[in-house]
């Protein structure tokens, strides 16, 4: 007796030990899950540190033109006055190498360029109109299994150096862009011309060999202002020349032979002076230093005649005196140096400052990034050298980049784009979440549209009015419907479904309408029938009936669509939605996500609604009958009342499996991120964007780490989504809860 | 009260309520069945029934339990429609109309014959609403006109003075005994001619029972009232007529008085007295 007594007791008090045990389980791993997206996410939102490693005299003879690292950051080199290409480690600032530039016999440097910061090719002009680019190389080698980088100078287009000015006139000032067809050179002369020189490839275009630089130079239309500043932007269409008052001037120099001056343009606030004056990555924005060390992000924006004018964007205050200025490669990033020796690092497209430390460095004068972007070489005015390493791996993500608006490169206005990668290097990677937020929850809206009322009148239906044969029958078809794998759904929706809308809109549509009053017409006649035929078909079953009527429709509606669209959409009523309405129109758009999620959702809702319904005490709805009320006056006024809280969740949860649905959305939408409330446009959604991308995005990379910030966001959604759902449930129960 | 629901002896005084015995033969009659047969699917469950309900009284119908007698006070609003598989034969009249017809709107009749069931079974609404549901069900919607009605109904129920501080309160928080009475006050709300009332008491501590019991004499002024209960000593206390039934046949039914103090059948002696049931 006490052995069986202790014996319950020990089985009670392990099962609620497994029970509990279990149920922490759950919390643990929802918690886990949680906690590391958390992990994956974080860094992003920490600051970015910069470093000093080495400070040391400069190598080699000369004064610096330019600084220049190689992208292990371990060998830096300079560009000299004497012509010369000095390599040095930049770790310890020793010599490793020196190479002569062959400058042509008595002629002596004019003036110096670099061409920026994708580019490793400097050009020095001399005083007889020539230029001589030089690049400098690196060759890596693993002797012994050590990486040893062996520098090397190379002559992109031969040694000889090239006559841009044909009257043999020193070049004061110049630039050029090397490409794949031609190369461009703008230079000053010191007779005061301004004259565009291009080498185009001509020849063989199969055999690189035999194709041969064809120069050709036109002087172009003089600005009227001091020439101060001279940037050419990569595809050798657009010229930019500045003055230190401010001033700028657009060229048109696409078509050497019809060169316009386009727009001009103060870019700077009231009375202060122009600073610096550089590109962007990417040569489209421009950033413009002013004296009072506010730097400001400029480019094109096409006004109503699609001339482009360059619009201010946005601006980032360096509270200094800004002395140098160095762009990030291949991000939209920047750093500048102030004369008081403040280093700071912005990034334009998220808009903030992402680094500000005292460098401590007197008087720098030079400014150079690392071809990574992860080290910075500094020159004061003194010829110290300073080598600092940075740490800003994720400078694109701000609060404002991921939720605001925001003024992309080329972009009309601000706008919601989410657009995380593209073929070219230089490309602003458009992370914002809004519109794959918005995709998430236009989809489920559409799903929802779809499959609330469907679900939850059939559970009405099948709960309260069907005859319990036929419930026994219906109920668990529809059950077993949740279990078809969405992929299976999406695959259909998006081969067959998508191409069956497209074909047959008018059809679609008028069975939207037809439908429902036809099985209500059909019920109406029913009760219209006499009882003698009523009578055969026994209680409940009327609804089998419905069954024919049904596919009569749908095929009727099909049949009658070409009918339709030819007399009233002109024969296509696609391009009658384009044209005539203005619509744009997917073949993957909401509607067949709507049907095919609600599909999917359908089996969800209409099983715990129906058990809800089914739930409501009979001696509810018997006294609420025995009162005279309709077996509908019952149902509105008790049944669904009774029954709200599990109705509720119902279709909560639908919801949150819409929200989180993948296949389906992934496979019928398109894909297409964008922000349209049209039922006729795709969407993306967080969950179809991540599966889409992660398998392209680099680990640990900015994309990588927003597409899991995509996923906390989604987790968050659903989290409360169904906790405001069991909140309002667990209201809804305490008022209604019934016998 | 307690011990007179625990003894099976009849206390004579409280049998009729009046104390002189009813002659059928005097009373104006409410419903009336002739020759009626119940079947559930195979089984029969009612077998030839006939029966008359007098104006302004209250009829019992006693019975072991399973003898059909719940399944017959069902019959008089056609609650039994609900159930799967009834078939019915026979005559059940109101007011000398067949309510079996297929003309007759179920609703209507339902309006004309309320039913109070042995759970209490308020609406998950506020005692207010539940009162003014059946008045709701027939589109009233003054204000005026539904408070007075609840005011009206509440009181015939003997429980206005109990809620009508929190008439807006949801109806779930009361005692079985005021969700019971709150019942019958959202029956009597539509002012039915007939009260069905299927062992209203059976759920309820015997205080509440007591004052259900007070209630239906009240309301036997204004109402016919039918009982099925279990309870014999309720049965007496209470109907003015009683019915005896066994294995879904009408034994006996006659006036309270002498059905418990002079029954004809033996079978009724039996069951009065304890033998079974």
């Amino acid at each position: 007796m006490l052995t069986s007594q202790k014996f319950r007791l020990f089985k009670d008090q392990s099962f609620r030990a497994i029970v509990t045990m279990g149920g922490n389980f759950v919390i643990v791993a929802i918690l886990l899950i949680f906690l590391y997206l958390m992990y994956v996410v974080a860094p992003m939102f920490e600051s970015a540190e910069a470093e000093s490693v080495a400070t040391y005299s400069v190598a080699g003879s000369g004064k610096t033109l330019a600084l220049a690292m190689e992208e292990q950051n371990e060998i830096a080199m300079r560009f000299t006055d004497t012509a010369e290409a000095v390599f040095f480690s930049t770790t310890t600032g020793e010599l490793v190498n020196s190479f002569p530039l062959a400058l042509p016999p008595k002629a002596s440097i004019s003036s110096f360029h670099m061409a920026g910061t994708n580019s490793s090719v400097a050009a020095y002009a001399t005083d007889h109109g020539q230029v001589l680019l030089a690049s400098h190389q690196y060759k890596v080698t693993y002797p012994n299994d050590k990486r040893l980088i062996t520098p090397f100078i190379d002559y992109p287009l031969g040694q000889a150096a090239l006559q841009i000015d044909p009257k043999q006139q020193a070049i004061v000032q110049f630039t050029f862009k090397l490409g794949e067809e031609g190369h461009s050179f703008i230079a000053r002369t010191a007779d005061g011309r301004l004259i565009l020189t291009r080498f185009s490839l001509e020849g063989s275009a199969l055999d690189e060999d035999e194709a041969e630089l064809v120069a050709s130079t036109v002087d172009l239309p003089l600005p009227g202002i001091n020439i101060d500043f001279i940037l050419m932007d990569e595809d050798q269409r657009v010229l930019y020349l500045a003055s230190h008052d401010g001033e700028m001037v657009q060229y048109d120099i696409s078509d050497q032979d019809a060169v316009s001056i386009q727009q001009r343009t103060h870019i700077v606030k009231g009375d202060r002076k122009l600073k610096k004056l550089t590109w962007l990555t990417g040569t489209i924005s421009l950033l413009v230093v002013d004296s009072e060390g506010v730097i400001s992000q400029w480019f094109p924006v096409r006004d109503e005649g699609n001339h482009p004018i360059p619009t201010f964007i946005r601006e980032f205050d360096s509270r200094g005196d800004v002395t140098a200025i160095a762009v990030e490669n291949a991000r939209k990033g920047f750093a500048v140096v102030t004369q008081q020796g403040q280093l700071e690092i912005f990034h334009t497209t998220a808009n903030q400052q992402v680094l500000e430390i005292d460098a401590d460095i007197t008087k720098p004068e030079r400014l150079v990034f690392s071809p990574r972007s992860n080290a910075l070489l500094l020159e004061s005015e003194n010829g110290q050298l300073h080598f600092w390493t940075v740490t800003n791996e994720y400078p694109e993500v701000s609060w404002s980049s991921l939720w605001g608006k925001v003024w992309y490169e080329s972009y009309q206005e601000p706008e919601y784009i989410w657009q995380s990668s593209s073929s070219s290097n230089d490309f602003e990677p458009k992370m914002s979440l809004v519109p794959i937020s918005f995709g998430t929850i236009k989809a489920a809206f559409y799903a929802m549209l779809f499959a609330v009322p469907l679900a939850v009148l059939g559970a009405m239906f099948t709960a309260y009015f069907m005859a319990p044969k036929m419930r026994r029958i219906v109920k668990p078809s529809i059950e077993t419907m949740e279990a078809l794998p969405t992929v299976i759904l999406g695959f259909l929706a998006g081969l067959w479904l998508a191409p069956l809308i497209e074909e047959n809109l008018p059809g679609i549509f008028s069975l939207l309408f037809i439908m429902p009053i036809a099985v209500l017409f059909a019920g109406w006649s029913w009760t219209r029938l006499p009882s003698s035929v009523r009578h055969r078909v026994p209680d409940g079953w009327e609804a089998m009936l419905l069954l024919p009527l049904v596919v009569f429709v749908l095929y009727a509606s099909l049949g009658l669509s070409p009918v339709l669209e030819a007399q009233f959409f002109g024969g296509d009523m696609r391009s009658w939605l384009t044209n005539e309405a203005g619509i744009s129109f997917d073949q993957r758009n909401s509607m067949v996500v709507g049907i095919a999620m609600g599909f999917a959702v359908i089996p969800t809702i209409f099983s715990i609604a129906e058990d809800a319904i089914y739930s409501v005490p009979r001696s509810l709805t018997h006294s609420s009958l025995a009162l005279g009320a309709t077996p509908w006056q019952t149902m509105w006024r008790v049944v669904l009342l009774t029954a709200s809280p599990g109705i509720f969740s119902a279709i909560m949860i639908g919801f949150g499996r819409a929200v989180g649905e993948t296949m389906i959305v992934l496979m019928a939408t398109g894909n297409t991120p964008i922000m349209d409330f049209n039922i006729f446009e795709g969407m993306r959604t967080l969950s179809a964007n991540i599966a889409v991308e992660v398998p392209e995005s680099e680990v640990g990379s900015t994309h990588y780490r927003v597409l899991f910030l995509a996923a906390l966001v989604l987790f968050s959604f659903t989290f409360f989504f169904n906790t405001i759902a069991e909140l309002v449930r667990q209201r809804l129960r305490r008022k209604y809860s019934s016998l | 009260m307690t011990e007179t629901t625990l003894t099976h002896a009849i206390d004579m005084s409280a049998i009729g309520g009046v104390g002189t015995a009813k002659q059928l033969a005097d009373e104006t009659i409410r419903i009336k069945t002739r020759g009626l047969n119940l079947y559930y699917g195979e089984k029969q469950a009612l077998d030839d029934i006939s029966i008359v309900i007098p104006q302004n009284r209250v009829t019992a119908f006693i019975g072991p339990s399973g003898c059909g007698k719940s399944t017959l006070l069902r019959c008089f609003n056609r609650m039994n429609d609900l159930v799967d598989g009834v078939r019915i034969d026979g005559d059940v009249l109101l007011d000398d109309e067949e309510i079996y017809q297929k003309s007759v709107n179920i609703a209507n009749l339902r309006q004309r014959v309320g039913m109070v069931f042995q759970k209490p079974n308020p609406f998950p609404k506020s005692i207010y609403e539940n009162v003014a549901y059946g008045l709701r069900l027939q589109g009233i919607k003054n204000r005026r006109v539904l408070d007075e009605a609840v005011e009206t109904a509440l009181k015939g129920a003997a429980l206005w003075d109990e809620v009508k501080d929190r008439l807006h309160e949801n109806a779930l928080g009361m005692s079985g005994g005021q969700q019971q009475r709150l019942v019958i006050a959202r029956a009597i709300a539509i002012e039915p001619e007939v009260l069905l009332l299927d062992e209203p008491a059976s759920a309820l501590d015997p205080i509440s029972t007591l004052k259900i019991e007070e209630l239906i004499n009240e309301l036997k002024n204004s109402y016919t009232i039918v009982i099925v209960t279990h309870n014999m000593q309720q049965a007496a206390r209470v109907s003015d007529y009683t019915a005896f039934m066994y294995m879904g046949k009408m034994i006996e039914f006659s006036d309270t008085r002498t059905l418990f103090t002079n029954p004809a059948k033996k079978q009724t002696e039996d069951y009065i007295t304890g033998r079974y049931g």
